[in-house]
């Protein structure tokens, strides 16, 4: 167990929807090792989400075990699970999802205001990372007068400038044209490469499944 | 925190229709407390000023129990003392020396039941407003040196159908014997204040004639007194009132002597709370609702905040230095508004005149007071509100699912 990042066991998790109970997770488990660039596939209403919700602490199971990093965090609450998350998990969002009033410093920096980081460390760090993802020039633009990809790409450096053990990309090529997508999913690989961070992604994007080292498929809640 | 201020701020800027339009009902409240406020303070002072200078007075001596018993065996000990005393008080800028009793006045056609007041006319001047009053009445106020001139109240003239240089007859009680002493007089001035009371039941000779007729020669039932400055009255620890309650003396301010209009300025301060009660209530649905547009608007956001490992104390944090951000532009609206109108108000002037309130008629136009607390104290009991307001959105906002919160994603 050691050596994994990841580890679920037996996780389930059972929805009320209009006081109908819903198995949206039927017993996975599961072990993901470090450095994996992986990819979680299925149709939708397979489970996806919810397990992915469930790994990355935003949700929790309603039986089973989860490890991130040996830590059991399907046990943890409050403060620690939002700590545990901030110092562990990078995410990544279909819609980028960054604060649109907060420049793109700002944004990739805010995590590391949230861990205490320094302000001279914090603005070394956001330059480093801006200009891996090509955006060194952009650091004091709004978000809104980004492109897409751009977007995209500040998401990436959001997710990864704290340098957590795990980034988790949902769709993260859903919104932007194939061009783009193949560029930032390449960009992503040769992080992963580079810096040895774990990627998870949920996707229908073929592309990330060609490029994925291992892909995972669940089918009614299910690994199949 | 200086991160998140400047995220409230921004967040708060972002939907700039939405946002003026709450910080102008919410300014819209703080604007009228702070007019009615002003209004009131400029009411409680014409009502004061009027009170106290129509005849009360900011304080007045008689010997005690004169007041409940109206008894006229009841004159001022040691007059000359006092009188010396009063005229070298530094907190005083005037006084006057009256007798009061009660006496019948008749005319040809009527006859009616009345206080006569004998006064100086030189020091009444400068204390009442009786002679203001003649001014909508008719004659003068002793101007001449006839020592039988009366100055009656228009109602009283009407009552006893008489006009100015009639002659009418009063009648009082001598204060030793009980004797009836009769006098004729004529009509000098006929007053005019619009209060009833007044119009109707007060008659004026000169002190020695009204001193000769009860035989009292040399004794006053009542000296009204003005102070330099009229708040002087309304401290009830002045050594003042020490000093000059000796001798079986008493000396009061008007707030013991018009208890009603007391009664009516606690009342408008109780007033201005209810104002500010309804105000707050309907400014706290106002400051709800914003908040939680803004919180369901911006729900996946608050959920990425979260996911990224935002505690939610940090999103409480969040939502009420937003509701706080609120509050200052609402501030800022508020005393822009709120202040204007004042002004105009003040340069204006509102007009009450011959409104009757606690006993008391506005004779001219009422001018509203600004103090300095009012805009302080209000605009920081708003900040404090839409805080107080805040925590009901902000622990809403900490206690959001985040998986349901980002639902659309991840």
């Amino acid at each position: 167990m050691d050596n994994h990042l990841i580890k679920t066991e037996n996780v389930k998790k059972i929805y009320k929807d209009n006081g109908v109970e819903v198995e949206a997770v039927r017993g996975i488990s599961l072990s993901i090792m470090p450095g994996e660039f992986s990819a979680l596939v299925g149709p939708s209403g397979s489970g996806k989400t919810t397990f992915l919700n469930i790994i990355s602490g935003l949700d929790t199971p309603t039986s089973g075990d989860v490890w991130l990093d040996g830590k059991l965090i399907s046990q943890m609450k409050g403060k620690e699970l939002s700590d545990f998350r901030r110092d562990h998990i990078g995410f990544i969002f279909q819609s980028y999802n960054l604060i649109p009033v907060l420049t793109v410093e700002e944004n990739v920096e805010y995590i590391m205001l949230l861990q205490g980081v320094p302000k001279k460390e914090r603005h070394d760090r956001v330059m480093e990372i801006l200009s891996e993802v090509g955006l060194q020039d952009y650091a004091h633009r709004l978000p809104t007068k980004l492109s897409g990809g751009q977007q995209q790409r500040v998401a990436i450096a959001r997710a990864m400038v704290s340098k957590p053990d795990l980034i988790l990309a949902d769709e993260p090529t859903a919104n932007l044209d194939s061009k783009t997508g193949a560029e930032l999913l390449e960009m992503m690989k040769e992080l992963n490469h580079k810096k040895g961070m774990t990627f998870l992604f949920s996707t229908h994007d073929k592309m990330i499944m060609e490029q994925a080292r291992r892909v995972i498929t669940l089918k009614d809640g299910l690994l199949s | 925190m200086w991160f998140y201020m400047k995220l409230a701020w921004r967040n708060i800027l972002r939907n700039k229709r939405r946002t003026i339009i709450a910080g102008i009902s919410i300014g819209i409240g703080l604007a009228a407390v702070l007019l009615h406020a002003a209004v009131t303070k400029g009411m409680i002072s014409s009502m004061i000023t009027t009170t106290t200078s129509s005849f009360i007075g900011d304080a007045q001596i008689h010997q005690n129990r004169f007041r409940d018993t109206q008894d006229v065996e009841k004159t001022i000990s040691n007059l000359d003392d006092v009188v010396q005393k009063l005229k070298h008080e530094p907190l005083v800028s005037n006084f006057t020396l009256r007798t009061i009793s009660m006496g019948m006045i008749s005319s040809p056609a009527n006859v009616n039941a009345a206080l006569l007041v004998g006064i100086n006319p030189e020091t009444e001047q400068n204390l009442s407003l009786f002679d203001e009053a003649i001014k909508y009445g008719k004659g003068d106020f002793f101007k001449g040196t006839n020592p039988r001139d009366i100055v009656i109240g228009s109602k009283m003239a009407e009552i006893l159908e008489v006009g100015l240089g009639d002659r009418i007859v009063v009648t009082v009680a001598q204060v030793k014997t009980g004797d009836l002493s009769q006098e004729m007089f004529r009509i000098s001035g006929i007053y005019h204040f619009g209060i009833k009371s007044l119009d109707a039941n007060m008659m004026f000779i000169r002190l020695p004639r009204a001193q000769e007729m009860l035989g009292i020669p040399g004794q006053v039932h009542q000296i009204a007194i003005k102070f330099h400055d009229t708040r002087t009255a309304l401290n009830p620890n002045l050594p003042f009132w020490k000093t000059y309650s000796a001798n079986s003396n008493e000396a009061v301010s008007w707030i013991t002597l018009m208890p009603q209009l007391d009664m009516m300025l606690k009342m408008s301060a109780f007033g201005t709370l209810i104002i500010i009660i309804i105000l707050g209530a309907l400014v706290t649905f106002g400051i709800i609702n914003v908040l939680f547009m803004s919180l369901y608007e911006r729900m996946f956001e608050f959920g990425v905040l979260r996911a990224v490992g935002t505690r939610p104390g940090g999103i409480r944090k969040l939502i009420i230095l937003e509701a706080g951000a609120l509050g200052l532009i609402s501030i800022a609206i508020g005393i822009t508004i709120g202040f204007l109108i004042t002004f105009i108000l003040i340069k204006t002037g509102l007009d009450y005149r011959g409104i009757e309130m606690g006993g008391m008629v506005f004779q001219d136009l009422l001018y509203p007071e600004i103090e300095w607390w009012h805009y302080v104290v209000y605009p920081i009991g708003v900040l404090v509100f839409t805080v107080l307001v805040g925590l009901y959105p902000a622990w809403v906002g900490g206690r959001m699912r985040i998986s349901d919160a980002i639902r659309k994603s991840l």
